[in-house]
């Protein structure tokens, strides 16, 4: 079901949090909602199932406006970060709690919760607690539960945080079979770019209560808008240099000088600039050759993390296949890959 | 604690400290069921004569198990009453956008501080003009209500400790939040029940103020008063009767105790009164 | 109104209503019958009207109408028309009745008068008889009950037919024997030294009972069981719970045992020749005692149990550093355990001024007040006013008016003790807002 916030606004008290927003999630997609900590996702996501009264704007599911519908009658299911289950009930009836509110049979209860069960593979785990249960069970009784009454929106916030990293990864892999299984519009709150990336169609990108960008997430790291956005997705991250613009090119403040591909539509000279340079655009080859010494390595397993301080003290990183030819220290130079660098105004915005 | 310091001349002390009291409490049980000579400390012999009263009622004095049935009458229904309108106005105050909901908050905690005790004069002369005087539902609903502040505070702290998400995640689930509260919260906090609801039943067995200005009459005596009368009346001093119908009060004070220790010394630790 | 509204306030609305029958209307009526004379004589509904002795006093006195006072209680035995015709209805001789006839007009003060001249007529009425003839003859309104104002203005207009509308309401006022408004029980308060002796006595009980017990032994134990194997620390903490666990008529009844003068201390005084007596009322001192003693031992314990889960908390390796570092049990005492009962010891001396202030039972069960009212606290005072006394005559009005005070003092603390405590922070609204 397409989902559409339409100038949401939301209050606490005198502090705006979030300042019309305007928001559409497609029908059957799966939308991350990408932001860091404190930027507003999980009270979007509360405005969405009905926990919170929104202070200005509509919210539409299909053609049905919800904005004053009670979370009862919204139809939406929502996994916490915590999983939230009633700890006194076991498994079989945590899943099954949905569907006695809505008054159905017994019959008909059990048929669709061992359906359920099926689904998320947790057959075996039906008459234990939820204190019973590890992490990653936990999380598949809250998807169970979630699903089982056929919601039009399922809501994840933060699922995978409680995870340790391997129990992580299946989850995110799970998560997404299970979405695509039932073909369900979902929503995924995290602040982690790497599960953004692997499980969502597309990602909205969150700073402040703004969404600042919505793309797919190839597209995005790519052709990120604002400087914000390509800090926050990459990993490794993304280095920046500051400096200002000269005629044809740029000057960091250090006093290095790039030539910028004619492409960029760049500012009258003297204004301020940063240049964004992915660890994979700096290596050995590449058309805008830089001297560095070699700050730091980080082995990773197949590849090396190299920080390469330049001679004004600013820093690129660059992420290489293992080689053994250079060591903590050395001065090289290595290139640029002059077509690939990001430039941003002194406003973060992409230019 | 920490093994650096020696631990023996504390308990010593203590234990000096303390033997008065455990003294008494020896005594109490042992004089119930001995005889002493006048002057003496040492009993010479057992006997179970002090307890006669639970077949023969003690001359000009109601029967033992119509007291106690009473005690048990008031004790129970005060405490029920406590128990499911603290349980429901502290989830109200913990969870529910009522209006004036800091106001209510602010009432509670200062009834909660506040000494009630010092209404019984007023309260004394309501029940007589409503003609609830010495009638045990008068003084049930007097000390249930007096109580009461307690159970909601309490009962509020505990609420106040169940996660947000049980509830969120019972409405998405298409609950009222009738139903959330009933079948996923009140079971969250039956360790709170259970204390607050023996705490309240303790307090209704111990009361003694409240039934001997409001219900002093023979028909509705409770425990307590029946044998402050059997204290205070002059020409019957008998310690060990005094002292049988003491135990006979407090053992099920004591058992009860016992037994939910851990329940119960959260609300004794968290600010009763006393 | 949305779901959880609606839900709130039917939850609430049974506690509420409790709590304004119970609370506030009591705080109200307490100080409505602070200013009113009720007492076991003038009842707590409405009363009647008597031309009683006190009500001849009052109309001298406080109306100045000695005359009238003086005729009212005059109007005693009358011979007049209508009790002639009264005896031929009784069936009294005929001769009688005419003999009396000639005395018509006479009046008598008392029946004894009366029954004299009865007694003497020619006829000479038998006994019985002449009890008949006084009865009918018998005006007097003093002592009779009227129930309305209208009832004794006819009597009394059967008296004295000519009084004026003022004698009229003076007669009202004078003879109404149920309760009225009044501010003496404030007048009343301000002058009798029973006053300022009961509001020393409660300031000497909260504040030896405060420091000594409620958070001195308090801290004592609650230190002293930190230190302890823990099977020993349960074992004091259970002990020294006994008081509060126990109902207080039992608890009390202890401490009588211990000091009565067939009790433990005098029998185990007179092994060394110390004369047997009650310990606990044989002197004021001796009283104080055993009341800081009983009510000492009960308050103990719940500073014990706050200020040990508060010492719970401080982290054990600080404890540890501070051994290693070689600081005395004194010196650990002083600077990391002290420090992290300062709040707790706000909290329990707040509270428990409060309920020492109000409390009673314990010095009720125990010296009831006693030696000669050497511990009559205020809050017992109240209680010997109003509800209970030797002399059976209980001043409801009064007794309120010493409840106003407490129940004042109650409203201001508590007050104070909620802007203490954070209530800031327990008023978080809620995260659900449908
Ligand atoms: N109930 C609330 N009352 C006041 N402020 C809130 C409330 N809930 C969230 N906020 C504020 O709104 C902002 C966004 O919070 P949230 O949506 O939880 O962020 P996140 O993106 O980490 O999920 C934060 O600054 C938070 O402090
Ligand atoms: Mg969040």
């Amino acid at each position: 079901m397409r989902i559409l916030l339409d100038g949401f606004t939301k209050s606490f008290g005198p502090m705006t949090v979030i300042d019309k927003m305007t928001l559409e999630i497609r029908d059957g997609e799966m939308l991350a909602l990408l932001g860091p900590s404190g930027c507003g996702k999980s009270t979007t996501l509360f405005a969405i199932c009905g926990i919170h009264k929104i202070s200005a704007g509509r919210i539409l599911f299909g053609d049905r406006d919800v904005t004053n519908v009670a979370s009862q009658q919204r139809n939406v299911g929502v996994v916490f970060q915590s999983y939230a289950l009633y700890p006194h009930m076991t498994v079989a009836e945590n899943i099954a709690f949905p569907l006695e509110v809505k008054k159905l049979k017994a019959a008909e209860i059990k048929r669709q919760v061992d359906q359920m069960a099926e689904l998320v593979h947790i057959e075996e785990l039906m008459k234990r607690r939820p204190a019973e249960l590890s992490g990653g069970q936990q999380q598949r009784v809250a998807l169970a539960r979630a699903l089982v009454r056929k919601p039009d929106v399922l809501l994840l916030d933060e699922p995978l945080a409680n995870l340790d990293s391997k129990l992580r990864l299946e989850m995110r892999s799970e998560i997404r079979r299970l979405q695509l299984a039932t073909g369900i519009t979902a929503i995924l709150v995290t602040h982690d770019q790497v599960e953004a990336m692997s499980m969502c169609d597309r990602i909205a990108i969150m700073n402040a209560g703004e969404i600042v960008q919505i793309a797919t997430p190839g597209e995005m790291y790519r052709n990120p808008r604002t400087e914000f956005v390509a800090g926050f997705l990459g990993n490794p991250p993304i280095a920046f240099l500051h400096g200002v613009a000269t005629s044809g090119g740029f000057a960091s403040v250090g006093g290095e000088a790039i030539a910028l591909p004619a492409s960029v539509p760049l500012p009258p000279p003297g204004s301020k600039l940063t240049l964004g340079i992915r660890p994979e655009h700096f290596g050995p080859t590449g058309n805008i050759p830089i001297r560095g010494r070699i700050s730091f390595i980080e082995t990773q397993g197949r590849e090396n993390l190299y920080d390469v301080t330049l001679p004004s003290g600013s820093m690129l990183r660059s992420i290489q296949p293992l080689r053994g030819d250079v060591a903590l220290n050395e001065e090289i130079e290595w290139s640029i890959a002059g077509d690939r660098i990001l430039v941003f105004d002194e406003h973060g915005t992409r230019l | 604690m920490t093994s650096n310091f020696r631990a023996w001349p504390v308990v010593l002390a203590l234990s000096i400290v303390s033997a008065p009291l455990v003294l008494m409490y020896v005594y109490l049980l042992v004089d119930t069921v001995t005889s002493t000579a006048p002057g003496s400390l040492i009993p010479y012999e057992f006997t179970l004569r002090h307890w006669t009263f639970l077949w023969t009622p003690v001359p000009g004095r109601p029967d033992i198990w119509r007291v106690a049935l009473n005690t048990l009458v008031f004790a129970t229904a005060s405490s029920a009453i406590v128990l499911s309108l603290s349980s429901t106005a502290g989830y109200v105050l913990s969870r529910l956008n009522v209006p004036f909901r800091r106001f209510f908050l602010a009432g509670v905690m200062v009834l909660h501080a506040f000494p009630s005790v010092t209404l019984i004069v007023a309260i004394f002369l309501v029940l007589q003009m409503v003609g609830l005087y010495n009638s045990l539902a008068g003084v049930i609903l007097v000390k249930a209500a007096l109580d009461m502040p307690l159970g909601i505070w309490i009962m509020k702290g505990f609420y106040d400790t169940v996660p947000w998400e049980i509830e969120m995640a019972g409405i998405q689930d298409g609950a009222s939040r009738f139903t959330v509260w009933r079948r996923l919260v009140l079971p969250q906090v039956r360790p709170a029940l259970l204390a607050l609801g023996l705490f309240a039943f303790l307090s209704g067995w111990s009361e003694f103020i409240l039934p001997q200005v409001l219900a002093p009459d023979n028909r509705v005596q409770v425990l307590s008063v029946y044998l402050a009368g059997l204290i205070a009346d002059d020409n019957n001093f008998d310690m060990a009767l005094f002292k049988s119908v003491g135990v006979f009060y407090v053992v099920p004070v004591i058992l009860l105790f016992l037994f939910f220790q851990k329940h119960l010394m959260n609300i004794y630790g968290g600010g009763t009164k006393g | 109104m949305n779901s959880s509204k609606k839900l709130g306030l039917l939850l609430i609305t049974p506690a509420a209503i409790v709590v304004v029958m119970l609370f506030l209307v009591p705080v109200v009526l307490t100080a409505v019958f602070a200013f009113t004379n009720m007492s076991t004589s003038t009842g707590i509904s409405g009363g009647a009207y008597q031309i009683s002795p006190n009500a001849l006093q009052e109309l001298r006195d406080h109306y100045d109408m000695p005359s009238v006072a003086e005729r009212l209680s005059q109007s005693g035995f009358a011979v007049d028309e209508p009790g002639l015709a009264a005896l031929g209805k009784a069936g009294i001789d005929a001769d009688i009745v005419t003999e009396l006839r000639g005395h018509i007009g006479e009046t008598f003060a008392a029946r004894r008068d009366a029954e004299r001249a009865i007694r003497n007529l020619n006829h000479r009425p038998s006994l019985r008889e002449v009890k008949q003839i006084s009865d009918q003859f018998n005006r007097s309104i003093m002592n009779a009950r009227y129930d309305s104002k209208a009832a004794l203005l006819a009597a009394v207009a059967s008296v004295m037919p000519n009084l004026s509308g003022a004698e009229h309401q003076a007669i009202i006022a004078a003879s109404y024997t149920g309760w009225t408004w009044t501010t003496g029980n404030f007048r009343r308060m301000a002058s009798i030294p029973g006053t300022q002796r009961s509001l020393v006595n409660t300031m000497v009980y909260v504040a030896f009972t405060l420091t000594l017990f409620n958070i001195g032994f308090a801290m004592v134990l609650a230190i002293t069981t930190f230190y302890m194997p823990s099977r020993a620390a349960g074992f004091f903490r259970g002990v020294w719970l006994l008081p509060r666990i126990s109902p207080p008529v039992i608890y009390v009844l202890l401490w009588k045992w211990l000091a009565w003068d067939t009790g433990f201390l005098s029998v185990f005084l007179g092994r060394f020749g110390i004369h047997s007596r009650n310990w606990m009322l044989d002197s004021g001192t001796n009283a104080w005692v055993f009341v800081v003693l009983i009510n000492g031992f009960v308050g103990a314990s719940m500073g014990m149990l706050i200020f040990s889960s508060a010492l719970q908390a401080i982290p054990r390796p600080l404890l540890y550093a501070s051994e290693v570092d070689g600081a005395s049990r004194w010196q650990q005492i002083w600077h990391i355990i002290m420090p992290q009962l300062r709040w707790p010891i706000l909290f329990v001396t707040c509270y428990q001024t409060l309920s020492l202030l109000t409390s009673f039972d314990l010095i009720l069960l125990s010296t009831n007040g006693g030696p000669g009212g050497s511990t009559e606290v205020w809050a017992l005072a109240t209680y010997h006013t109003a509800l209970n006394n030797y002399a059976g005559n209980l001043e409801y009005g009064y007794g309120a008016a010493m409840a106003l005070v407490l129940v004042v003092v109650g409203v201001f603390l508590s007050l104070a003790y909620l802007r203490l405590f954070n209530y800031r922070d327990l008023v978080a609204k809620p995260l659900i807002e449908h």
